[in-house]
Order: structure tokens, then sequence, then C-alpha cells
């Protein structure tokens, strides 16, 4: 490939391009755009955004690495640090779920999992991580998988949803971002991504 | 008096989530209804009906609603805040998932009346269904004419986006929530009188309105039933018309969202959620995890009410509301409070950044046994020292809920200093 050496590698799919022309229509200027763009990027990189992934987005919306990498690591949701396992799972440790029995969940998860909040198992399959109020307390102890609430949780409900999980290839980090990239976008928009795919496939 | 359904009456029907039971069930009346009235006019509804933010702060919704420039020279913006990050709070989410048109509606009729061309739903990440339900309800509208040019054929033009935060509390602070939809990292921004108010000059320096979901949520039926007939709802109380939406959760039997009528008393909402579950009650904190803790004996004369939630100490805030039975641990449950807040921090001032740290450590070795006895002191000082210093609201809701307990369960405090335990023992 032959690019200018200010140009990064550019890993973003027809798709990907198509999504983030939309969403520059959705605002006045290209900076609006880095939030929804690093999203698409979490997607696109497989649930991570290492500086590769900032420096595409930072470059695609004519900003600088570093303005792109502050604005990323402000929000926990955006994975710049290390690459998670496959599936991330986030337990409300908050108010009303540590008064509802979120601290015996978390205690049977690292059991379970033979890791401790904020490791990742050695086969890169799960990733466990203490949250913050996921608002929906009504359920608590509530635990959050990508793009899924599950509570109230017990001991056999989390089994259960580790077989389910171990079985499930996508990684649920990056449904959770594809999920977050649909639901900026009208139907057309959605439609005109679906048709870049398709035109590269054929 | 019980659940008085408003917002929620038709919650637990999925038609209200389709355009076309929404329509059938009384949908786009209050649109169709301000379409035929002069903007002002929709405004004066607004005030007749006494309706105050639902975000936390109760400001009156008509006076940001009036704020905006009646004379347009730059674009005008909307935005629902749907950040809900509140700890206790999940009505916004509720009413997303199952009265999305609500939402797009109420957002609607504030675009007309404030001739915004552009609005935002500013929704937290991690609220996907919430979302997905957005998505869907506004792709709808947009099919039926309902969104885009020429709205309901009125010669109204109003675009409707979603846009998703990250993981921030913060950026549920109506500053912050701007920096993050502009492509920033959510640190709050100057304000007035230092600034020019959002309805002035918010996103991108234009005049913007901005409320919370259950605000908008409100203006079809004030709209469509007339703003009189709304405040006769809850008119018992001194300033508080209408509805409120509670999440109630904690040690309670049904916990889920109960909408009452101003002038309720804060025993019904317990009764609402089946009662207490594993032990008597023994603290609430009725507004979210901001707002100070009642005990018992409170809770037993607090009426829902923004003024009168005050005279016992406390606020309706978000309407989070935390019922906790007497196996609790009141040390533990605000040590956890402060754990919040020092990490949701920003970091952008002082005294909230360092504030926020020391109440976490003072009260972490607290709970460790290795309090000292001017501890208690100490945490009062630094409280005082953030509140009504810090640069947002952030600090001060870190503040309250901690000076609060001191004041309500300074009991409990001092056994931890004298004994290096707890006095509840563990259910
Ligand atoms: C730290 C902090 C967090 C906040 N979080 C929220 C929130 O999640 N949702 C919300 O509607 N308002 C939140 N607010 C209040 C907003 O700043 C603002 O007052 C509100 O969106 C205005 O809407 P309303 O007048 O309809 O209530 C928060 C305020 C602070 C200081
Ligand atoms: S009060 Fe806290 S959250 Fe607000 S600006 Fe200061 S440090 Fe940031
Ligand atoms: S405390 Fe866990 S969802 Fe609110």
């Amino acid at each position: 490939m032959s690019q200018s050496p200010d140009t990064p590698n550019l890993r973003f799919s027809a798709k990907a391009v198509a999504e983030l022309e939309s969403l520059k229509t959705h605002y006045p200027n290209l900076k609006a755009c880095i939030l929804p763009a690093l999203w698409i990027a979490q997607r696109e990189y497989g649930g991570h955004l290492p500086p590769e992934a900032i420096a595409e987005v930072a470059h695609r919306l004519k900003r600088s690495p570093a303005e792109v990498q502050g604005v990323a690591t402000f929000y926990s949701m955006y994975n710049t640090g290390h690459k998670p396992g496959r599936h991330m799972i986030e337990v409300c440790t908050c108010l009303t779920c540590s008064v509802c029995g979120a601290w015996d969940v978390a205690a049977y998860l690292e059991q379970k999992l033979g890791i401790k909040m904020g490791e990742t198992t050695p086969d890169g399959m799960f990733t466990l991580h203490g949250v913050e109020c996921l608002n929906a307390c009504d359920r608590a102890p509530l635990i959050q998988v990508g793009d899924e609430y599950h509570g109230p949780m017990d001991e056999q409900k989390i089994d259960a949803l580790l077989e389910r999980l171990r079985n499930e290839p996508e990684s649920k980090v990056v449904a959770l971002a594809d999920a977050l990239v649909q639901v900026h976008l009208k139907e057309e928009e959605r439609e005109k991504a679906r048709r870049a795919a398709e035109a590269v496939r054929n | 008096m019980g659940e008085y359904k408003l917002l929620l009456r038709h919650s637990h029907d999925p038609a209200y989530a389709t355009l076309d039971g929404y329509q059938r069930l009384g949908g786009y009346e209050g649109l169709r209804k301000a379409l035929s009235m002069d903007r002002q006019q929709v405004i004066d509804e607004v005030k007749t009906s006494g309706l105050r933010g639902r975000g936390g702060a109760g400001f009156p919704a008509w006076i940001k609603w009036n704020g905006l420039p009646k004379q347009k020279t730059k674009p005008h913006y909307l935005i629902c805040n749907a950040d809900e990050g509140e700890p206790g709070t999940f009505k916004d989410k509720q009413l997303m998932e199952t009265c999305p048109f609500l939402v797009v509606e109420g957002m609607t009729i504030a675009a007309y009346a404030t001739q915004a061309d552009v609005g935002y739903i500013y929704i937290r990440g991690e609220f996907v269904d919430a979302a997905r339900s957005m998505r869907r309800a506004i792709d709808e509208a947009y099919r039926a004419g309902l969104l885009g040019k020429n709205i309901l054929g009125a010669g109204m033009d109003f675009e409707l986006h979603i846009h998703t935060g990250a993981g921030s509390y913060e950026c549920g602070e109506e500053s912050a929530l701007m920096s993050s939809l502009m492509g920033e990292r959510g640190m709050p921004r100057l304000k007035f009188p230092h600034a020019p108010l959002p309805t002035i000059s918010g996103l991108w320096d234009s005049p913007t309105l901005i409320n919370n979901v259950e605000t908008y949520a409100c203006a079809p039926f004030i709209l469509s039933n007339g703003g009189a007939w709304y405040a006769s709802i809850g008119a018992s109380t001194k300033n508080s018309r209408g509805t409120k939406i509670f999440s109630v959760s904690g040690h309670v039997r049904k916990p889920g969202n109960y909408e009452v009528e101003f002038g309720t008393p804060l025993m019904e909402l317990l009764e609402l959620a089946g009662g207490m579950k594993g032990g008597a009650l023994k603290a609430c904190v009725p507004g979210g995890s901001s707002v100070p803790i009642l005990d018992a004996e409170a809770c037993q004369k607090a009426i829902i009410g923004y003024e009168e939630m005050m005279e016992v100490g406390s606020m309706v805030g978000s309407g989070g509301c935390m019922f906790l039975n007497e196996h609790t641990d009141i040390v533990e449950f605000i040590w956890r409070t402060s754990m919040f807040y020092k990490d949701e921090s920003c970091g952008k001032c002082t005294p909230c950044r360092e504030g926020t740290r020391w109440m976490f450590l003072i009260l972490d070795r607290i709970k460790a046994g290795q309090g000292r006895p001017e501890d208690l002191q100490l945490l009062e000082d630094v409280c005082r020292q953030i509140d009504g210093r810090s640069f947002c609201g952030l600090g001060d809701a870190a503040a309250w809920p901690v000076a609060g307990a001191l004041k309500v369960f300074r009991h409990e405090f001092e056994h931890y200093v004298r004994h290096g335990r707890s006095l509840v023992a563990r259910g």
C-alpha cells in the first residue's frame, strides 16, 4: 500500500466508512463525530481502541490523534487500555446492588472464573469489571454483558449465563459497540451502510 | 392516594411503543393542538401547568422554554437529557423503553415552542434497550411525517438524532453533557452569571433547551389536556404540580417505577412497592444518591413535594428512592456512596477532586476499624469545604449524603470509631 507517511493504516470496512459519512450529517462539524466514530472504531478493531484505531479516527475526522486519545480516555466504555476478553462482565456494586447481594455475585464470579475484578481469564474469554450504578436497580444485583442486562442474579443464573457466553463466538464487547453505532443511524442510513458492505462483497 | 398513572398509564401495553398504538391511545393530540396555537401560547400552557424539571433540580420548565430568543438569528437546538446516571434511578430507562413516543412528541412540542431546528437525545451508552426503542420510534415518526420536513403539513421542520454517552456520570450535568455532545471530554463549563445561559448560548454557541426525559414526556399531556388541568394534580402541595415517577429499590418486595401525584406520603411508595423485605424500615434515600438520607421517623412524616421534602431534610431529586432495612450498615452504605462520587469526579476543580477522595479515604478507614475520634469532625469539615465551592453540582451532590448521614445516623459512625466495628449485626 502506498500511503503518505502521515496517513495511518486505515482499517475501517466499507460499511464503517458509509456509517461515518452519514454521521457527519448529524452535526455541524467533524469534531462532534468523535464519540460515535470511536464506537465504530471499537467495533472495527475487535472491541478495543489501540493507538492505530485512535489514529484512524483522528485521520478520518481531521483531528489530531492526541485530541482523540484525550477524549477517548475520559470515558470508561472506550477500551483504550488493555485489550479486554471476548466478553466483558460488568458487575454493578453500587448502592442498591451492594445492599442486595452484589458483593456475593462479585465473589462468586471471581471464584468461578479464577480471576479478580479488572482481570481477564488466561484464555481471553472473560474480563471482569466492577461498575457504578447501571440504573436498573429494580433488578439488583445486576450485571451487564455487552448489550445485555441481567438481573436479579444468583449463582444458578450466573452458571447458566457463563455457559451460554462460552458458546457465544461473537464478542459481546463488539456487539455493544455495534448496537450503539446502529442506534445513531436512521433507517435509510443503515440501509446505505448495508448496501456499501454488499458492494464490496460482490 | 395510591398510584396516579399519567405517563406510565400504558407502559405495560407493548402497542404503546408503536406509532399506531400510541395514536390510538391519544398520542400526538398534544402536538396537533400545539401546532394550532402560537408559540407563546404553548409556553404559557407550560407555565400554567407548573411543570418543573424532573432531572433533579426542579427548575420551572417554562422559564427555560421562554428563554430562547424569539427572533431567530442562529440555529436553535434541543437536548433531551437521557444520561440517567444518578444511582437508584431508572425511570427514564423505562419511559424510553415503553413510552418512546411520549419523549419524541414532547420534544417536538418543545421544538415548536422554541423554534428548534435540530434535537439530540443524549442516551447513556449502557442503555442499549432504551436507545433501540427510541430509534424505532424515531424511524416510525419520520416515516409518518411526524419528524423531518413540514411536520403534519404545518410547515414545521425538526430533525431528531440520537447520541450515546460512553460511561461517565458527570455527563448528566448539562454543561458537561454539551461538551460531550460536541466531541470533548465530559467537563462542565462556566455557568451563569459568569457565562450566558444555555438558552442563549449552548451547543455550538447557539440557543439550546435542555430538559430531562420525564420533563419532555409530560408535555403531550399538558398540551392535550391543558396546563390548568395538569396543575390541578398535586394541588395540595406548596409548589409541586403533576405527577412524579419514583424508582423504588432496595429492601422492598416489588421494586419498580411508581408514578404518584405530588402530595402523596412517602410511605405510600413503600406500600406500592410491596413493603419491606428482610426486616423493618430503617432508612430511606428518597431522591437518588445525592440527597440526604432519612431515618424511619422522618419517612413517616415525609410528603412528596419539592418544598415538602426539604422540610424533612431531604429532596425529591431525580426520584431514585431506596428503602433500607434494619440490617443495613449505614456507614458502609455511605462509604459506598462516597466511592461513587470519588470515582465519578471529573477532576476539574480542587474542592471536589480532593474532597471526594478524602471523604472516601476517611470513610474507608472508619469502615476498616481504623477510624480516629476526630474523623467525624474532619468529615464534616470536608463536606463544608466542598458544598457550594465546587465548579459544578457533582461536588455538592457528593457532600450532601455524607453530611446528612452524619447528622441522622451519627451514633452508627461513633460506634464504628469507638469499637472499630459496625453497630449492626449482619442479618
Ligand atoms: C453531576 C450531575 C449529574 C446529573 N445527571 C443528570 C442526569 O443523568 N439526567 C438528568 O436529566 N439530569 C441530570 N443532572 C441535571 C442536569 O444538569 C439538568 O439540570 C437537567 O438535565 C435539566 O433538565 P430538567 O430541567 O428537565 O430537569 C445532573 C446534574 C449534575 C450536577
Ligand atoms: S465539582 Fe467535581 S465533577 Fe464538577 S467540575 Fe469540579 S471536579 Fe468536576
Ligand atoms: S445500584 Fe446496581 S443498577 Fe443501580
